[in-house]
């Protein structure tokens, strides 16, 4: 039984640059007053990897300097490193980068992942609660670091009626819909609200993906 | 850590509990199963287990569901199995012995399930035993011959004369005296020790069923032994196994069975330092491996 | 040394070590036959209590045979690794089998001290172990070997085809090896118990064999099972041979009694090193099994699990490529009925994968014991789960020539698949390339044994 069971990101690659280029800092959003070392690293999943490099701003003194979806996602990547993101971390030396690394890493293995959304594993689900923005997402959200926030994802047709239902469930605002497509050809929504309200939002979106993934041509409830 | 991972865990339980198993797909007629290969008809055999068949008598070219038996070749093997218990049940009738012909002689078991667990018990003779073959036993003898019932008293009863009967005659052909013919009950292999001991045999040979196989239960061993004394180990002695008719047949076995004896009687000894390999020519006559007429395994299960 | 333990305020005394092994022993009819068994549960449990409290030190200073009186005794103590007995000589018997089961205790930790115990230990702390106790070790014990493939990897389950035939009928033993390479059987050995006891019947159906595996590409070893002077001089008249093969017993009287010493051994051995067509660097075969000493009256008042230990003793001189106990063959007056045969399997596969062999087993019955279909199958399951290194492989389990059951040619795969086990990855990849299997799955050509060409 597969249904809502995680499935888990696989890291492709991880790689340092701890005296990087000042031509590379640069091109990579870098500042090279500031920083020196970077970490690259690139996932067959977006959507956990953005929340995951969130999560390494709250655990390290480290930037978000680059982060981009792939086109058309990791079914069409370009090479087998490649997935469908590559993020990078800056920092002022290795060490700083060596933990922001440690704690995307460890979000990507145990937190952050899509779930299947039908018995086959052929649909996925990015159903994920944030219940204090780091300083990436914040500032990507245009929110105060802190704020909870539920970051949603489903494909096109599952993720509108989705995002309906989760904003008639819950008490959340829009921060940002990315309506499809996606890089990746999916659809997106960033709601906030307080943690509870967030969760409800997140669990009436998530039981709608499923139900549209069940029966694509019943009526809706 | 978040608590997704906590919210999508319940919302599973919550919508498997009200749904526990995607539907069902809808049922089509399942169809026969094609025909298995065993039992061996002309239609329904391969070209595989017919060219096995010609060779042995292991179930080959069963084939399979899954990776598991048949329904047909899972009662067969039942069947079987049945048969081959029965066969250890079956007790060497009181008078078998001395209806044919046979000196009568017993070990010291008293019960069949002290036969299974007491080997000691079998390998001894029993006082009485021991004062009649001393009474009534031919004495200083080049052979000592021994029937036995072992672990299958029908293999004893359906081909142990014939065995009896070939070896004796093949060892007087070889110019050996032969010693007078004993039936031991209860007998296990090392009694030939005893009574070879006894009756002063240069060497004693225990004609026995073994230990019944699979539907057939027929199948004797021989074990000789050269100058027998209690105490002689089971390096000392040669044997020969699958003595029935799917195997080596007992009138090819009687005679190389001679050829053994005769040779243990030329080289005084027997066991592993018993030379075989110059009678490798005369044993081989003595058994001919040539195929034999295909016997397959019998169909024990019908269904009229 | 302390030989006696309180039950309830009753004293019980034992005389020696060996006779608080032989009481401590999970009931057995061999032991019974032998006359040194506990007369009840209560007085096997005092014996467990004395065995527990033995240190390994004591165990080593009183092995069941003297060292003056038997080769074994003498190959196990010259050949001790002192090192690594060093590591546990303190410990009891209780606290070693804690160690054993110990979580942080790992295969790799567990091989780094086997060379320093003698199979009295192996056997004591085996008496303290419940079946299940006897799996969780052996699981975790890993011993890897190769002759032309490698055997005993970690989710490996591998097997013998033992495709014997009454009268050595070379074309009835073809056949039935080719069926059972079909069913993804004998990527351990392809092992032949002869009929007919000669060295040139031995160089024959080798030669049969090896023109079949050679044909097919096969990666597998090869084996005639006649006694070891016959394999000698088989070698001598010039045959190919994998893997050279003997019973063993476990004390010197007992070799004797299968016409077999240390130097009869060394010897074989040697001329392996020289003549055996496998890569190696292991290439002898051992079989066991508990009883075989006392069935030639030279067990010396041991108890028959201790008795089969020292097989092992001997048997890891000569790092072998495979080690198996044929744990029913022996027949009802040793292992009299099913709970009996299964608890004799794990004991020893435990017992030899503690020693450092690479263990495997003939899970079988004869048909004049107490064991059925059902129960034989279970037996088969636990060993696999056991981390049991090969069973064996019939068809249909029957052996035609020496009349007992055994596992099946269907059964492997069938076990395989149930616990996600893989046979050696050599013949893996070759089963594969075949269409044999699909992965844990049947392949296309599953049990055609048109696919495997004659020579």
């Amino acid at each position: 039984m597969a249904l809502l069971e995680p499935i888990p990101p696989r890291i492709l690659a991880v790689q340092r640059l701890y005296n990087a280029d000042p031509a590379i800092l640069r091109a990579y959003g870098a500042d090279p007053a500031r920083h020196t070392s970077l970490g690259l690293i690139t996932v067959d999943q977006d959507d956990p990897t953005y929340v995951a490099l969130d999560e390494a701003t709250k655990h390290a003194p480290v930037d978000v300097v680059f982060a981009k979806s792939f086109y058309a996602g990791s079914g069409h990547a370009s090479g087998p490193l490649s997935g469908e993101i590559l993020g990078v971390l800056a920092g002022a030396d290795p060490d700083v980068v060596e933990a922001g690394l440690k704690a995307l890493i460890s979000c990507l293995e145990h937190d952050a992942c899509f779930y299947a959304a039908d018995h086959d594993r052929k649909t996925a689900v990015f159903p994920h609660v944030i219940s204090s923005l780091g300083d990436y997402l914040s500032a990507q959200a245009g929110l105060e670091p802190g704020t909870p926030m539920a970051y949603l994802v489903a494909p096109p047709i599952e993720a509108t009626m989705g995002f309906d239902a989760a904003m008639k469930a819950a008490d959340v605002r829009v921060v940002k819909l990315f309506t499809p497509p996606t890089e990746t050809n999916f659809a997106a929504a960033w709601l906030t609200g307080s943690l509870a309200e967030c969760e409800a939002a997140a669990v009436a979106f998530c039981e709608t993906v499923v139900r549209v993934a069940a029966g694509p041509r019943s009526p809706g409830r | 850590m978040s608590t997704t991972r906590l919210l999508i865990e319940r919302l599973r339980q919550d919508l498997i509990s009200a749904d526990p198993l995607p539907p069902p797909p809808s049922l089509p007629n399942i169809p026969l199963a094609p025909s298995r290969i065993f039992p061996r008809t002309p239609e329904t055999e391969s070209l595989y287990a017919r060219e096995a068949r010609h060779h042995t008598t292991a179930l080959l070219g069963i084939g399979h569901v899954g990776t598991r038996y048949a329904t047909e070749v899972v009662l067969q093997f039942q069947a079987e199995l049945a048969v081959a218990h029965a066969a250890v049940d079956t007790l060497l009738p009181d008078d078998w012995a001395e209806k044919n012909g046979l000196l009568p002689l017993r070990s010291r078991v008293t019960a069949h399930r002290e036969f299974l667990l007491r080997p000691d018990l079998g390998r001894r003779l029993d006082e009485p035993s021991l004062r009649r073959l001393e009474a009534e036993a031919d004495k200083e003898i080049d052979v000592q011959p021994i029937l036995a019932d072992g672990l299958s008293a029908v293999a004893c009863m359906k081909s142990g004369l014939l065995l009896l009967e070939s070896f004796t005659a093949a060892c007087k052909r070889r110019g050996l005296r032969v010693g007078t013919p004993v039936c031991a009950r209860f007998a296990r292999v090392w009694l030939e020790d005893e009574i070879g001991q006894t009756t002063r045999a240069r060497v004693a040979a225990i004609l026995l069923g073994e230990r019944p196989g699979l539907g057939t239960g027929d199948g004797l061993s021989a074990y000789l032994v050269y100058e027998p004394r209690v105490g002689k180990t089971d390096g000392d002695r040669n044997m020969m196994s699958n003595i029935h008719a799917r195997g080596l047949p007992p009138e090819l076995a009687g005679d190389r069975l001679a050829v053994l004896a005769k040779a243990m009687i030329d080289q005084r000894t027997s066991g592993v330092t018993l030379d075989l390999s110059r009678l490798s020519a005369e044993l081989g006559e003595a058994a001919s491996r040539a195929p034999r007429q295909p016997q397959p395994r019998t169909r024990l299960v019908e269904v009229p | 040394m302390r030989l006696s333990s309180n039950i309830r305020g009753v004293a019980y005394t034992f005389a020696s070590v060996t006779e608080v092994l032989a009481k401590a022993n999970p009931p057995k009819s061999g032991d019974d036959l032998a006359g040194i068994s506990a007369r009840d549960e209560v007085e096997r449990v005092a014996a467990r209590a004395v065995l527990a409290h033995l240190t390994m030190h004591e165990l080593r200073e009183n092995p069941v045979v003297p060292y003056e009186v038997d080769a074994i005794t003498r190959l196990a103590e010259d050949s001790l690794s002192e090192t690594s007995f060093q590591a546990v000589r303190h410990l009891t018997v209780g606290q070693f089998r804690e160690w054993l089961l110990d979580a942080r205790t790992s295969g790799g930790l567990i091989r780094s001290i086997s060379p320093g115990l003698t199979p009295e230990m192996a056997a004591g702390v085996c008496k303290l172990m419940s079946n299940l106790d006897l799996m969780t070790v052996s699981s975790k014990c890993e011993v890897v070997v190769r002759a032309n493939s490698t055997l005993g990897l970690p989710g490996r389950l591998s097997s013998r085809v033992q495709p014997n035939h009454p009268t050595d009928d070379v074309q009835g033993i073809l056949l039935s090896m080719r069926e059972g390479l079909s069913y993804g059987c004998g990527d351990a050995v392809i092992g032949v118990n002869p009929a007919t006891d000669t060295a040139e019947s031995t160089a024959e159906i080798l030669k049969a064999i090896d023109a079949v595996l050679k044909k097919n590409n096969c990666p597998t070893q090869h084996c005639v099972l006649s006694h070891v002077r016959v394999q000698m001089r088989a070698l001598d008249l010039g045959c190919p041979m994998d893997l050279m093969f003997q019973s063993l017993s476990g004390t010197e009287a007992g070799n004797r009694a299968f016409g077999i010493d240390i130097a009869l051994i060394d010897e074989a051995y040697d001329q392996m090193k020289k003549m055996g067509t496998a890569r190696g660097p292991n290439f002898m075969y051992f079989e066991t099994g508990q009883g075989s000493a006392l069935s030639s009256a030279a067990h010396h008042g041991a108890d028959q699990v201790t008795l089969e230990a020292r097989c092992y003793g001997f048997a890891r001189r000569y790092k072998p490529f495979l080690v198996n106990t044929v744990v029913g063959f022996i027949g009802p007056e040793y292992l009299e009925d099913g709970p009996q045969i299964s608890r004799a399997g794990l004991e020893d596969h435990f017992m030899g994968k503690l020693l450092g062999l690479p263990m495997g087993c003939d899970a079988c019955f004869t048909y004049h014991s107490s064991m059925g279909q059902d129960e034989l199958e279970n037996l088969k399951v636990l060993l696999a789960a056991a981390g049991c290194t090969y069973l064996m492989s019939l068809p249909v389990g029957d052996d035609i020539m020496l009349n007992y059951q055994s596992t099946s040619y269907h059964d492997i795969p069938s076990v395989r698949r149930l616990l996600g086990k893989r046979p050696t990855p050599e013949f893996d990849a070759w089963l594969n390339q075949l269409g044999i299997m699909d992965g844990l799955s049947p392949g296309e050509r599953f049990g055609d044994s048109r696919v495997i060409r004659p020579a």
